[in-house]
């Protein structure tokens, strides 16, 4: 096996490889061109408005954020609770994070008006920002998820020849456990204050509650790991090889299901605070808007409500339903476009409704729907090419399904 | 498959404890020299930032520039609002300055203006990545153009609508020049947010040449110079002899949003109701 030369297996292509690069290529291409048209002609080419000034883009940031949560989650139970049988998912898990975190920094920097700027965060410090404090953790995160992942990496056949290389990635290893704590801190202040940057907005009444950040976070954890177990399921049908163990996988739909429980009572509580117990006339008033102008109360109750809550829910907790990989990937699907669509709801709908700076007074700023230009969906579509690609990738050169434990003990 | 939960093995010797605390130790030093530190490219403009800003995070010098708003003697005629947008550059869809007809709630008919309100507790200090935006010890909110980085964070921040994003480059004509008046600032970018400044401009060349902003009209805002009725006044509130003062001291005011606690600089004197 080892003497097999690396041009015998690369280029051994199939139509069905051959259709699949076709369409990464296609969508990579879609995204380029449309990037192209945002950074020659400015955000005038988007839908967004001054009344709407975030959308889609942000959208995506949030939520690729969100489901790439498995990598902090499950280094967790592994490096820092000790669950030592979750160690063979780790690898992947961290991909999914990568990925998830470099797709959403890409977004963002299309997303900000002055591209050339983005460097700002890092020397201009407003410490009493958080979106600065979340800059500084997402790069901080994908930097330690980096390290953590080098030793993959360095595995990998491309880099036989560079021994030290492998040492040196080998030696990245073994501080694992300090970067999972570290990792763990980051993305608990990270992953909440992503919804600290809604809550803390006192101007608007459907934003301004303590539930943001909890409720981001808790959706996170537990639809992260589910998002590692549908791609583990994946991977596995596309290479025919069994990977992980599926009873781990069925172990870990169980958590993202009981966590989405969690998030199912919490969301509970907050829709009575806000909107049976604790109403006022402004939160009144923007869910009226809401529902006049947009089609806020389906998506709430069918997006995140039925998709995103209920379903995943029966196929990751009911035997019957969990016994079947499918189901398990079906009802990981459910869960991100859940989160997908919360992300959106949170962001478009508190912004739908405008600000009203003179209270008792009748003038009310006119509210503005959006719905993203096709210049949005395409830098969208360039974004699923990226995921796409880092996958397949992935999958044909780097050793995920390893422990590193082998190498571990021999470096 | 029924292994048992054990724990991470992770042997640490004292000596591994000691290279990981170097390694750590190494490397917030090394991250601190390259990115604020004597080896950063940026360490100049850290440091820049550092003296020039302070930490003030309201008007802690010798003035607070406010202004005072009289919505029974506002005639809706939006001079203030084409003053402002000639003498700033301001674009025709994107006014710093506003007027909308309002009625209260019992049915008056009234007009409504309203500049940024220069808050000393601003949300949309607070939210900025990169202090772009910040409270100047005179109570100005004012933007550095040439740090924003356009996330629009601000924008969507600021309970008052005052701020506004360049979407594209600007090359239209400016139809209020030269009627009511000539542009004094640049032209902002695009990609960033831009606001009203209680035009600053007037403010800090007029106080070098010792003149008072509120009385000298070289050093007073434009929406204040042209108001045909008198309805807006601006002056220092930290003066107890400035005309502001004295309308704050007689009139009753109000504030907009007040229970946002943002301690706006802008006071409204409100309309008196008619039996």
């Amino acid at each position: 096996m080892t003497t097999i030369s690396l041009r015998n297996r690369q280029f051994s292509v199939s139509p069905g490889t051959v259709a699949w690069f076709g369409l990464v290529g296609l969508l990579l291409l879609i995204g380029l061109v449309s990037a192209v048209i945002v950074f020659k002609n400015g955000l005038v080419v988007t839908n967004l408005t001054n009344a709407v000034p975030w959308g889609l883009w942000i959208t995506i940031d949030l939520s690729s954020i969100a489901l790439g949560a498995g990598a902090f989650t499950l280094s967790a139970v592994v490096y820092i609770f000790g669950i030592d049988r979750f160690r063979s998912v780790i690898r992947l898990a961290v991909l999914v994070g990568v990925i998830g975190y470099t797709s959403a920094l890409l977004t963002l920097v299309m997303d900000i008006g002055r591209p050339d700027r983005f460097w700002h965060p890092w020397v201009y410090w407003n410490v009493h920002s958080v979106l600065w404090e979340i800059t500084w953790c997402i790069t901080l995160y994908l930097t330690i998820m980096l390290v953590e992942f080098a030793p993959v990496i360095v595995e990998s056949r491309l880099f036989k020849r560079f021994p030290w290389l492998r040492k040196f990635g080998h030696a990245l290893h073994r501080v694992a456990p300090v970067l999972a704590v570290a990792g763990l801190l980051i993305s608990l202040l990270h992953q909440s204050s992503l919804g600290a940057t809604y809550g803390i907005i006192k101007a608007r009444p459907i934003w301004f509650k303590p539930s943001m950040p909890i409720m981001f976070i808790v959706s996170a954890i537990a639809v992260g790991p589910a998002v590692t177990m549908a791609a583990a399921f994946i991977m596995e049908w596309i290479s025919g090889k069994r990977t992980i163990a599926h009873d781990l996988l069925r172990t870990i739909a169980r958590f993202s299901g009981l966590g989405l429980l969690v998030y199912a009572y919490i969301k509970f509580w907050d829709l009575m605070a806000v909107t049976y117990y604790g109403s006022t006339p402004g939160s009144e008033r923007a869910f009226a808007t809401l529902n006049t102008f947009t089609a806020y109360g389906f998506w709430f109750w069918v997006g995140e409500v039925f998709l995103g809550i209920i379903i995943p829910v029966l196929m990751f907790l009911v035997p019957r339903f969990n016994r079947r990989p499918i189901n398990l990937v079906f009802g990981a699907l459910c869960a991100a476009a859940g989160i997908l669509i919360n992300r959106w709801d949170v962001t478009v709908s508190g912004l739908v409704v405008p600000v009203s700076y003179s209270p008792g007074t009748e003038y009310v700023l006119p509210p503005q729907a959006y719905s993203p230009a096709l210049v949005e969906w395409g830098i969208a579509l360039g974004v699923i090419g990226y995921i796409f690609l880092l996958f397949t990738l992935a999958m044909r050169f780097l050793p995920l399904f390893e422990t590193g434990e082998e190498a571990h003990a021999a470096g | 498959m029924s292994r048992r939960k054990t724990r991470a093995k992770v042997k640490l010797t004292r000596r591994d404890f000691a290279k990981i605390a170097a390694t750590a130790a190494g490397s917030s030093l090394a991250a601190y020299l390259v990115t604020t530190g004597p080896l950063s490219p940026f360490g100049d403009l850290k440091r820049q930032q550092l003296t020039t800003e302070g930490d003030s995070h309201a008007a802690t010098g010798p003035h607070h520039w406010g202004m005072v708003i009289d919505l029974n003697k506002c005639i809706g005629c939006e001079y203030c609002q084409r003053a402002c947008s000639a003498v700033n550059d301001v674009a025709p869809d994107k006014p710093w300055n506003i007027v909308v007809e309002d009625s209260t709630s019992n049915g008056q008919k009234f007009f409504f203006s309203r500049p940024c309100l220069h808050c000393q507790n601003a949300p949309c200090v607070e939210v900025c990545p990169v202090k772009a935006t910040y409270v100047r010890d005179d109570g100005l909110v004012i933007m550095d153009y040439d740090r924003c980085i356009g996330c629009r964070y601000c924008e969507v921040a600021c309970p008052y609508d005052a701020r506004k994003f360049n979407w594209e480059p600007r090359s239209e004509e400016n139809a209020f020049v030269p009627t009511w008046g000539v542009p004094e600032v640049e032209r902002r970018p695009r990609g960033v947010v831009e606001k009203c400044t209680f035009c600053v401009q007037r403010i800090d060349s007029g106080l070098k040449k010792g003149l008072i902003p509120g009385e000298a009209r070289e050093a007073t805002p434009a929406c204040v110079n042209i108001c045909p009725v008198g309805a807006r006044v601006f002056g220092d509130l930290k003066n107890p002899d400035s005309a502001i003062s004295r309308v704050l001291e007689r009139q009753p005011t109000i504030r907009l949003r007040d229970e946002l606690g943002t301690d706006s600089s802008v006071y409204y004197i409100p309309v008196s109701e008619e039996a």
